[in-house]
């Protein structure tokens, strides 16, 4: 269902899915190109987790999605205050999707979650790449990178996938959405993940 | 667990052509030391060339700077593999 929420800042759209009671769950996308990679992977995620009696919120953060604003004003602070204004108990992020994971809330799960330093290290490489002004078609204004390096995920449980050696509450096995050149989906994967945020969620409702 | 071997650091180069090129099991699996890539493969752009870098720092812990970067390395499945691997067994 197609909703909207109101911040300081405004008000942008937001999809909602799954009962009209108990908990919510608020989910990030990661920043630029890899939110397309990964949009419809997370929403079978927030469809496995309805489908488990939890309800979700995917909004648009300014400067994202269908908002008014254009992407070459979105700043990183703006967006951390609109993700904050979506009520919810907890929230789920995909990689840079965690840095924007802002806001009180009972719990934080944060699949593969990326530095900001390592966002804007990729981020050259990408306009490096492309040989031009813009990030692969995404325009990014120079006051939202220095924002970017500096920013780091709050803690949260963290998952990853089996090939990343970094730390983790939990691995999984599959491939990583957000590199893949054309988007794609892995319903055994969101599978597998819905059930593990659903898990975490009744262990944190004790 | 980071790769500490030849085969290792194959498998992982592989794993990520694979991921982030999109390409099926079989196809990936029949890559050999002289299967030319850049150029070669039409899912390999400038652009997807950045992911596979960017993922191979990370399943093998290492850092690929800008200069480093040129036709050569990116050629054959060979050449990829002995530039990753000289960076990720030294």
């Amino acid at each position: 269902m197609i909703d909207h929420y109101d911040w300081p800042g405004g008000r942008e759209a937001m999809m909602r899915f799954g009962p009209a009671g108990g908990p919510v769950v608020v989910a990030a996308l990661p920043l630029f190109e890899e939110a397309n990679r990964t949009r419809a992977f997370m929403v079978t995620i927030l469809r496995g987790l309805a489908s488990r009696g939890i309800a979700s919120a995917l909004p648009d953060l300014p400067g994202q999605g269908e908002s008014l604003l254009p992407t070459g004003a979105a700043r990183l602070a703006a967006m951390r205050n609109a993700f904050a204004a979506v009520p919810g108990a907890y929230t789920i992020a995909i990689r840079s999707g965690a840095l924007l994971d802002a806001g009180a809330r009972k719990g934080r799960w944060h699949l593969a979650p990326q530095p900001g330093a390592d966002l804007v290290r990729e981020l050259e490489r990408v306009r490096q790449a492309g040989e031009a002004e813009d990030f692969a078609g995404n325009i990014i204004s120079p006051e939202f990178l220095v924002e970017l390096v500096g920013a780091e995920p709050d803690p949260a449980r963290v998952v990853r996938l089996e090939s990343d050696a970094r730390p983790a509450d939990l691995t999984v096995p599959g491939a990583p959405q957000w590199r893949r050149a054309e988007p794609d989906n892995d319903l055994v994967l969101a599978a597998l993940l819905a059930d593990d945020i659903a898990a975490w969620i009744r262990a944190c409702e004790g | 667990m980071l790769p500490d071997g030849k085969l290792e650091v194959e498998n992982a180069v592989r794993a990520v052509l694979r991921d982030v090129l999109g390409l099926s099991e079989a196809r990936a699996a029949a890559f050999r030391e002289g299967t030319p890539l850049f150029g070669a493969l039409p899912e390999l752009d400038s652009l997807a060339v950045a992911g596979v870098l960017t993922e191979l720092e990370d399943r093998l812990g290492i850092l690929i700077e800008d200069d480093e970067v040129d036709g050569e390395m990116l050629e054959t499945f060979g050449a990829l593999t002995e530039f990753a691997a000289a960076k990720a067994l030294k």
